[in-house]
């Protein structure tokens, strides 16, 4: 397969990748330059692609003064906790729609399925008037509450389950094991490649959401690192100073691209399944 | 994840301190970390209020404030937000046109009978001042300042053009004398004579507003919009001149026409009152192109003087007086800022206390002499429950005028009609 | 393992079903069906956000106004030529539909489908305020109309682009892995770093982009502030930023083609662009018509792209719909009209779902 036509391929590709990663490089590269510089002008070295004068100080800044470090918490705990939930919400119903025989089983998984159709869009507005009225807004419940009843999660392990051959199932049914447990001792352990998928989904999810957030978050310190960012990009020119926004950017989003590198397999795998089916 | 949820509630304790009355501010003006407790050291808007809160902090007894800052293009989606969600700050700074809305559906504490009790002398406000945090009969924040948009002037571009008279700039006292004078600057400069934000915050949209109060007219009287009228479109056309000709830019934002500013490459700026400390302090540095800095008011291109105004003032949400100790500490707070008007004047804001503005103190402060006249000419237009929405739509269908090249009338026709819809409403 | 219990004490298969469904039934019902319904309550009434909150009375039953006061207009009456351009698009696509299923190059779901698209772009467009008429609200259908650009021009740049890469990508060696990770690893940024750095890109002062046209002596661009490029900028932003997952989707089509029939083709000379024209785009068509629904449905949510780099403007030409409604919400505090234009978005997204999920039947 290595022919001259290959090489000509990656030359042929190179040209645009790396128009892709200009913007991202920009932004390191201006992350790295002093305040003071980037007041004047943005293209010091190589239109500013090469980050001379060179300052470590907007990151220094960054975790020794202002929220971002707050905010990037904030953002671990709702990513944490929409992980946990979505998966205990979506492998136990999952499997009971997949696996299990009870009344009205068939209509359920349709008004289940049902939910893919209702963007976030649509029910903010009535979400936001509920947790009002719960007093609920400004804490992690409102942040994380309102993601876990996701049908994709449900659909995603709903046919994971019912791929797994009758027989293991069979052979524990025989051992006259309960339905709950064979749910936790042998259902679950084989589901773990759909769990990871599922759960990196929904990081990425909570990771990167927007207007819920927006919402329901008036106060800087339960912001997400997502939202505090779009706080302080409005008035950088003012006040921050464009380097320190951009290391908040990069800060921001170092999380998910490392997450991404490692676990690239299932994350793609999670973009396959969820883009066909949900 | 259990580690880290404690984690930050030991980190909440520790900011917060755990004795003392909590008191959460509400605040825009941009966000200022290292402010320090020095009232009188601290340097532009963001700056000089968070050293104020922060002094307020440290010095009066069993309060501790903890700032919750926010962006300026959602403050006030944010605040209304967390005023439904039952969470408003106790202590927000708002604006004066937006009293209407927030007082008049009872969301805010009226302050008037506990002002005396709080050390806060209503007597030395001056009658605008106290006129703009009334609403009805009760009184429903403190006042901070007035904010009126300014001509902020780069007098080398001016003398060079030959527009300085006796160390004072000869400004435009007709739309002609206007596109006079920006041809003159362009011709001996080859920089533009005026540059605003005409393209993100209505900086631009108040400078056409103020040419439509100098003729008389306004966009309504409060039940009947009036924009499709001889005095708006001259004043649209006053500026769209300078646009034609090449001699001001409609496309530079905030930043990028305060940048232009601070270039060198206009000779006149539009903005407000807030930055005059800040350019004076930018103007005196060696490698910013704006050398010789002077402050003027909005001079008067029709018959009578006229510049956008507004005011920012402290409020208390009405739900705070049901807990007496909470409410005591907020009017404190609100005190503390009262008595420290002169420090945010020096922002280059108009003070509202009539002893501050009568001291030296005031009248020493840089430029302030240059622009004594706004005060008389501060204009705003007509209150408005719905007054956000208004200026929604004068932002936008004026910024079509310059922007898109919308025809003036239409614009000016299509606004008379929103802004009429939502004075039927 | 566990030990074995007596059938007496067990559970029944339904029991056991109903504990493990109780958890996603509990938080289906609170987080989404009882929301969806009360946006539809509240869409029937006049009811302010502050005052509803201080005064739980202060909301007013107004049956369908909202709905009326967003959607319709004083007079307005219905043409057959009132815009014609669209409505002959219309006409043609309804035509191109029957005729495109006829020949077999569609499914029958998806000519009804474009048929239906068909007519409503003949239909809709025609309705206009007659003299001395006027929309209520001038704002919305445009606001539908900037929408529908915005997926209009994403969502074709996204599908092309993507399909091309993929085709470019979809070997399995180093070089083409590094290529694939590289391409998708904009998508997995949050809305506001995207929006951060492209608004910075933009800039006609501090801009690299301005940067780099004034080194050549060109005059810089204004995007973001420039009625025709503002939509633009958006468009180039959300492109750059949700190729990812439509060449990632379009690669695991690819894997599904076949290698004999590219062996076979190039037998008969076809290689290259031949072989993608007869062999690959033909075999993609499932994945493609799904990667668009999808894409169609995602796009159609934009929010922070508009939000964040023009605020919806210059003279609301970014103004996307789900950012109306927004506004309406907690800038004019009227949660009434701004659920009438939330479900107006449910039901067109609906219908897409509904598409999608016959579409993904229709493999099955």
């Amino acid at each position: 397969m290595l022919n001259r036509g290959y090489y000509w391929l990656i030359t042929a590709l190179a040209v645009p990748a790396f128009l892709w990663l200009i913007p991202t490089i920009w932004m390191v590269s201006l992350s790295f330059q002093p305040n003071e510089v980037l007041a004047r002008t943005t293209s010091t070295t190589a239109f500013g692609l090469i980050p001379l004068p060179f300052t470590i100080e907007n990151y220094v800044a960054l975790f020794s003064f202002g929220q971002t470090p707050l905010w990037f918490l904030n953002s671990l705990i709702v990513a944490a906790g929409m992980a946990l939930g979505v998966l205990l919400v979506s492998t136990t119903s999952g499997y009971a729609l997949a696996r299990l025989d009870f009344p009205f089983k068939k209509s359920l998984t349709i008004i289940c399925l049902i939910g893919l159709m209702v963007p976030e869009q649509a029910v903010f507005i009535p979400l936001y008037t509920m947790f009002a009225d719960l007093g609920w807004h400004n804490s992690y419940q409102a942040l994380i509450l309102p993601r876990l009843a996701v049908p994709i999660g449900v659909f995603l392990m709903m046919q994971f389950f019912k791929a797994i051959p009758d027989d293991i199932e069979e052979a524990a049914r025989l051992d006259g094991v309960t339905w709950l447990q064979i749910f936790w001792y042998v259902m679950l352990p084989l589901a773990r490649p759909a769990m990871m998928t599922l759960a990196i989904l929904t990081v990425l999810y909570a990771w990167n959401d927007y207007l819920w957030p927006l919402v329901s978050a008036q106060r800087q310190e339960f912001f997400t690192i997502t939202l505090g960012l779009a706080s302080i990009q409005s008035n950088f020119a003012q006040s921050e100073g464009l380097g320190r926004v951009m290391a908040s950017g990069v800060i921001a989003s170092l999380p998910v691209v490392i997450m991404f590198l490692i676990f690239q397999r299932y994350v793609v795998q999670a973009m396959t399944v969820g883009g066909s089916k949900g | 994840m259990k580690h880290l949820i404690i984690g930050a509630v030991v980190a909440a304790t520790v900011f917060t301190g755990a004795t003392a009355q909590e008191i959460t501010l509400g605040r825009f003006f941009g966000a200022c970390e290292d402010a320090g407790t020095d009232t009188k050291a601290s340097s532009g808007e963001a700056c000089i209020i968070q050293s104020i809160i922060n002094a307020a902090d440290a010095e009066i007894e069993g309060v501790s404030i903890t700032t919750l800052p926010t962006d300026w293009g959602n403050y006030y989606d944010q605040i209304k937000a967390s005023y439904a969600g039952g969470t408003p700050p106790d202590v927000h700074v708002m604006h004066r046109h937006r009293i209407p809305e927030f007082a008049g559906l009872g969301a805010l504490a009226d302050i008037s009978d506990d002002l005396e009790a709080a050390g806060i002398d209503r007597s030395d406000w001056s009658e605008n001042a106290l006129a703009a945090v009334s609403y009805e009969d009760g009184i429903y924040g403190v006042p901070m300042d007035f904010h009126a948009n300014l001509w902020h002037v780069n007098m080398d571009l001016m003398e060079a053009a030959g527009l300085v008279e006796n160390g004072k700039p000869i400004l435009p006292s007709s739309p002609e004398e206007l596109l006079k004078h920006a041809q003159m600057v362009k011709a001996a400069t080859g920089q533009n004579y005026l540059a605003a934000d005409f393209a993100q915050f209505p900086l631009g949209v108040r400078l056409v507003l103020a040419l439509i109060w100098q003729q008389g007219s306004n966009i309504s009287d409060g039940v009947t919009a009036s924009l499709n009228t001889d005095e708006a479109k001259a004043a649209v056309a006053a500026m769209t001149q300078l646009f034609d000709a090449g001699l001001a830019d409609p496309q530079l934002n905030y930043a990028d026409s305060q940048q232009a500013f601070l270039n060198g490459e206009a000779a006149i700026l539009v903005n407000g009152t807030w930055v005059v400390d800040f350019y004076s302090a930018e103007a005196a540095k060696e490698e910013v192109g704006l050398d010789n800095y002077y402050v003027a008011d909005f001079p008067t291109l029709f018959d009578t003087g006229a510049t956008w105004a507004d005011s920012h003032m402290w409020a208390i949400p009405a739900s705070l007086q049901a807990d007496e100790e909470k409410y005591q500490a907020a009017l404190k707070v609100l005190a503390f800022i009262n008595d420290h008007n002169i420090d945010w004047a020096r922002t280059g804001h108009m003070a509202v206390r009539t002893s501050v503005l009568e001291s030296d103190e005031y009248a020493a402060l840089p430029h302030r002499s240059e622009y004594t006249g706004t005060a008389g000419i501060a204009r705003d237009t007509p209150p408005s429950k719905r007054y956000g929405a208004i200026q929604d739509v004068l932002n936008r269908e004026l910024q079509a005028i310059w922007l898109t090249g919308k025809k003036a009338d239409v614009a000016l026709a299509d606004a008379e009609a929103e802004i009429q819809d939502l004075l039927d409403r | 393992m566990p030990e074995k219990h007596t059938s007496g004490r067990r559970m029944t298969e339904s029991q056991a079903a109903l504990v493990l469904l109780l958890p996603f039934l509990a938080t289906y019902a609170l987080f989404l069906v009882y929301p969806f319904f009360r946006g539809i309550w509240i869409s029937l009434h006049d009811w302010n956000l502050m005052a509803v909150a201080f005064n739980p009375d202060a909301k007013e039953f107004v049956g369908l106004h909202n709905y009326e006061r967003v959607m319709w207009g004083k007079d307005i009456t219905w043409g057959a030529l009132i815009s014609p351009v669209q409505q002959v698009i219309g006409v043609l696509g309804f035509g191109l539909s029957i005729f495109l299923h006829r020949i077999g190059w569609v499914s029958k779901v998806t000519a009804v489908a474009l048929g239906v698209a068909a007519i409503l772009l003949f239909v809709l467009p025609g309705f206009h305020p007659a003299e001395g008429g006027r929309w209520y609200d001038r704002r919305f259908w445009p606001t539908v109309g900037n929408t529908l650009i915005f997926v209009g021009l994403t969502v074709p740049g996204v599908v092309v682009s993507a399909l091309l890469l993929a085709a470019a990508v979809n070997r399995e060696t180093r070089a083409m892995s590094a290529f694939r990770t590289l391409f998708f690893l904009s998508q997995i940024m949050s809305v506001t770093v995207v929006t951060l750095i492209w608004q910075i890109m933009f800039s006609p002062r501090q801009g690299l982009i301005a940067n780099i046209t004034e080194t050549f002596g060109g005059s810089p661009i204004v995007w973001l502030t420039d009625e025709h490029l503002a939509m633009a900028a958006i468009v180039i932003t959300t492109i750059w930023w949700s190729l990812g997952i439509a060449m990632i989707l379009f690669l695991a089509g690819l894997q599904d083609i076949s290698k004999d029939l590219y062996e076979a083709a190039a037998l008969d000379n076809a290689t290259g662009a031949k072989a993608f024209w007869h062999i690959t785009l033909p075999n993609l068509k499932r994945t493609i018509t799904l990667v668009i629904v999808l894409q169609v449905i995602l796009q159609f949510q934009v929010f922070g792209q508009a939000h964040l780099m023009t605020r919806g403007g210059p003279n609301d030409s970014t103004q996307v719909l789900v950012r109306y409604i927004y506004q309406t919400a907690f800038r004019d505090s009227d949660l009434g009209r701004a659920s009438a234009m939330a479900v107006f978005l449910f039901v067109i997204m609906g219908a897409f779902s509904v598409l999608q999920f016959v579409l993904g039947r229709e493999e099955d």
